[in-house]
C-alpha cells in the first residue's frame, strides 16, 4: 500500500477497527469467559458458554430458526422472481415506476410497517372486517399471533432484498441468446429453463444469502406478529444480554451465530462462482 | 416501570444531542436526571429549575439491564437515576448506590408507610419509591362471564387461545407460584419445576406474550384475559370500560420505581433537593395527575382531582396491597428461571 492510498484509506480503516475489530474481539473474549451471581463477567477461561449451545434446548431452537429462515428465502425467490421478470418486460418509465414503488416502503420505519399488519390481520382488523361483510366467514379468523403471521411478515419484509438483484441479473443478461435460441426453434419456456434461468443464477443467489442471513438475525417480525411465541436464536441471545444478564453465555451464542453465518455465505459463494463458470462455459 | 419502548430508544438519542447542546451554559447548576420515559409531567420539572434556577436534563433508559450497564460504566455522569425495586437491590449489593441524607428530604414523611422501609432496601438508606403497581388479571366483561378470583381462571378452557401474559419470565413463573401458594421468589428447584409444569398446561391457550404493547391487546379485545401491571389496566380501563381488573386471592406480584443516587455523582445536593421537591403534595398532585402512574404520597391525596382519587386501579385498596410480594433477586437460580421459560416458550 502507498501513502496516498493509505491516507484515503486511513478513515475507512480506523472506521472499522473501532467500530467493527475491536467489539467483534470484545465480544469473543467475552464469550470465552463465565459470570458471577450478579451477572458481572467473571475473568475465567471456559469452555461452557460453547457447551451449552449443543443442548438439545438450544439446538432445538437453532434449528427452528434455520428453517423458518430457509422458508422464508423460498417464499420470497417464488414471488420475487416473476415479478422481477415482469418489471424487465415493461418500458424504461415503467420500469423505474416499479423500482420505485418497491423501494419507497424502505423510506417508512421498519416497525411501523410491521405494526400496520396488526390493523390488518387483527380480529377486528380490516381482512376480517371484510370478510365477514362480503359472508364467507361468520367468526373472525385468528391470523394474528400465528407462525403463519410471522412467515407473512418476514417474506414481506425482506421480499425487495430479493427483487432488486433478480432484476439486475435479468437486465444484465444477453439478450441475443434469447433470439438465437428461438431462431433455432426452441419454445420460450424451454429457452427460458435452458438460458434465463441459468444466467439469473447469480441474482437468485445474491438475494437469499441477503434474505436467508437477514432472516436468520431477525427477531422483532417474531415478537410482534408472532405474539412472542416462538423463540428465535436472536431472541435468546437478547434475553442474555438483559433479564438473564449472562453475558458469556449471550457473547458465545452471537459467534457462533457469526460463524455459521460466514459458513453459509462462503458456501454460497461457492455455488456462485460454479454457476459463473458454467455460464461462460455455455458463452463459449 | 419495566416497559422496553422502542421509541425511548430513539427519544434517548435525540435527547443525548440536545443534552450535549445544553453543555454551553455552564453557570446554571445541572441535574442529569436518568429515568424512564414520559415519567414526569415537564411542567414540574419546569417548576423546579425556575424555582432554583438550576437546568435539569432529562435523559431516558429502556430497561432495568440497560441503566445497570450505563451506572457500571461510570455512573457519575447521572446524579439521579430510578431503578426499579430488584435492581435497588442488585445495585446495593454491587456498592453502585450513594446514601441518601434523609434529613435533606423531609418530604419523606409523606411517603405511606406501606411504601417506607421496603424488604429491597431496608431503611430506606439508598431509595424512595417513587411509583408502583401490582400484577393482577385483566379481563373483558363482554367474553369472560364469570366471576374472576383465582390465577386458576386463567387456565379455564373457555378462555382458550384468548390469553395474555406478561412477556417476563420472573413474572409468569412468579404466577404460577403464587398460584401454588409458593413465594414468587422462591429458589427452591422443586416448587419451579412444579410451577413450569403447571405453565406448560397454560401456554397453549396463551394469545400472546407481550410487555410494551399487551395494553393495546386487551384495549381492542384482541384478547379476553391476561396479567397486567394496574398502572395499565388503568390505562385499558379509560379506552375500554368492558375490562375489569383483579387482584387474585392468592396475591400479586407488586413491583415499584424509585429515586436513587448513584455513587460519585457530582450534585448529590441537588438530587436530594429534587426528590424532595417532587414529594411535596401539590408538586407530587400535579405530577403523577399527568403522568397517570399511583401516587404513594399521602400528603397529596387532597390535592388530587376526585377522579384521580377514585381510580381504584391507581388507587389499590389496603386489602390489595396486603397480598402482595415484591420479586426478590434469586441469586444463581436466574440461569434456572432462564432456561425453564426459554423450554415453555419454545414447547420443549
Amino acid at each position: 500500500m502507498n501513502k496516498r492510498s493509505f491516507g484515503v484509506l486511513a478513515p475507512v480503516v480506523l472506521w472499522l477497527s473501532f467500530f467493527m475489530v475491536i467489539p467483534m474481539l470484545a465480544v469473543i473474549f467475552v464469550s470465552f469467559m463465565q459470570r458471577d451471581n450478579l451477572g458481572n463477567i467473571v475473568w475465567t477461561f471456559s469452555l461452557d458458554n460453547y457447551a451449552r449451545f449443543f443442548e438439545p434446548l438450544y439446538l432445538g431452537i437453532y434449528w427452528d430458526t434455520i428453517w423458518l429462515s430457509v422458508l422464508t428465502t423460498v417464499f420470497c425467490l417464488l414471488l420475487s422472481y416473476p415479478l422481477a421478470y415482469y418489471m424487465t418486460t415493461l418500458g424504461p418509465k415503467a420500469q423505474k415506476f416499479w423500482l420505485i414503488g418497491i423501494t419507497v416502503p424502505f423510506w417508512i420505519n421498519f416497525l411501523i410497517r410491521t405494526y400496520a399488519w396488526i390493523i390488518l390481520l387483527r380480529t377486528q382488523g380490516v381482512v376480517n372486517s371484510l370478510l365477514m361483510d362480503i359472508g364467507l366467514i361468520s367468526e373472525p379468523l385468528q391470523m394474528l399471533y400465528t407462525q403463519g403471521a410471522v412467515l407473512l411478515g418476514m417474506v414481506y419484509t425482506f421480499i425487495p432484498y430479493m427483487v432488486l438483484p433478480i432484476y439486475v441479473s435479468l437486465e444484465q443478461m444477453d439478450k441475443r441468446l434469447l433470439e438465437a435460441s428461438s431462431d433455432l426453434g426452441a419454445s420460450r419456456w424451454r429457452s427460458f429453463w435452458h438460458i434465463t434461468l441459468p444466467q439469473t443464477k447469480s441474482g437468485m443467489m445474491t438475494g437469499s444469502v441477503l434474505v436467508f442471513v437477514t432472516t436468520t438475525g431477525m427477531f422483532v417480525v417474531a415478537d410482534i406478529l408472532g405474539g412472542a411465541k416462538s423463540q428465535m436464536i436472536s431472541n435468546i441471545i437478547q434475553n442474555q444480554f438483559l433479564g438473564a444478564r449472562d453475558w458469556p453465555f449471550g457473547s458465545a451464542l452471537s459467534v457462533i451465530f457469526v460463524i455459521s453465518s460466514l459458513v453459509i455465505i462462503g458456501l454460497f459463494n461457492r455455488a456462485l462462482r460454479s454457476s459463473y463458470d458454467s455460464s461462460k462455459e455455455a458463452k463459449a | 416501570m419495566k416497559k422496553l419502548k422502542w421509541y425511548a430508544v430513539i427519544l434517548a438519542g435525540l435527547l443525548a444531542v440536545t443534552a450535549l447542546a445544553g453543555c454551553s451554559s455552564k453557570s446554571q447548576e445541572t441535574l442529569n436526571l436518568y429515568s424512564w420515559a414520559d415519567n414526569f409531567d415537564m411542567d414540574v420539572i419546569k417548576k423546579f429549575e425556575d424555582e432554583n434556577n438550576v437546568k435539569v436534563n432529562y435523559a431516558i433508559f429502556a430497561n432495568n439491564e440497560e441503566l445497570l450497564a450505563k451506572i457500571k460504566a461510570g455512573g457519575s455522569e447521572y446524579d439521579l437515576i430510578q431503578p426499579s425495586d430488584y435492581m435497588v437491590a442488585s445495585m446495593i449489593k454491587q456498592d453502585l448506590l450513594a446514601e441518601l441524607d434523609l434529613k435533606n428530604i423531609p418530604n419523606f414523611k409523606n411517603v405511606a408507610d406501606r411504601f417506607k422501609n421496603p424488604e429491597f432496601d431496608p431503611g430506606n438508606k439508598h431509595s424512595i419509591i417513587y411509583t408502583s403497581g401490582v400484577t393482577g388479571i385483566a379481563y373483558n366483561t363482554k367474553y369472560v362471564k364469570e366471576p374472576i378470583t383465582s390465577w386458576a381462571d386463567l387456565w379455564s378452557e373457555k378462555y382458550k387461545g384468548k390469553v395474555l401474559l406478561l412477556e417476563d419470565n420472573r413474572e409468569v413463573i412468579g404466577m404460577a407460584l403464587k398460584k401454588a401458594g409458593k413465594s414468587n421468589s422462591t429458589t427452591n428447584e422443586a416448587d419451579i419445576n412444579a410451577a413450569v409444569d403447571d405453565l406448560r398446561k397454560l401456554v397453549p391457550h396463551v394469545l400472546a406474550f407481550d410487555t410494551d404493547s399487551i395494553k393495546q391487546k386487551m384495549m381492542q379485545e384482541e384478547g379476553w384475559i391476561g396479567t397486567l401491571w394496574s398502572g395499565d389496566a388503568a390505562y385499558v380501563k379509560a379506552e375500554n370500560p368492558d375490562v375489569e381488573y383483579v387482584v387474585p386471592k392468592e396475591g400479586g406480584t407488586i413491583w415499584s420505581d424509585n429515586y436513587a443516587i448513584p455513587k460519585g455523582a457530582k450534585n448529590k445536593a441537588l438530587a436530594e433537593k429534587f426528590i424532595n421537591f417532587m414529594l411535596d403534595p401539590e408538586n407530587s398532585a400535579k405530577n403523577y395527575e399527568s403522568i397517570g402512574y399511583s401516587d404513594p404520597n399521602t400528603a397529596a391525596k387532597s390535592f388530587h382531582s376526585k377522579e384521580y382519587n377514585d381510580n381504584k386501579m391507581i388507587n389499590l385498596s389496603e386489602d390489595e396491597l396486603g397480598r402482595t410480594e415484591w420479586l426478590l433477586d434469586v441469586g444463581d437460580k436466574i440461569q434456572l428461571y432462564d432456561r425453564l421459560w426459554t423450554e415453555l416458550k419454545s414447547g420443549r
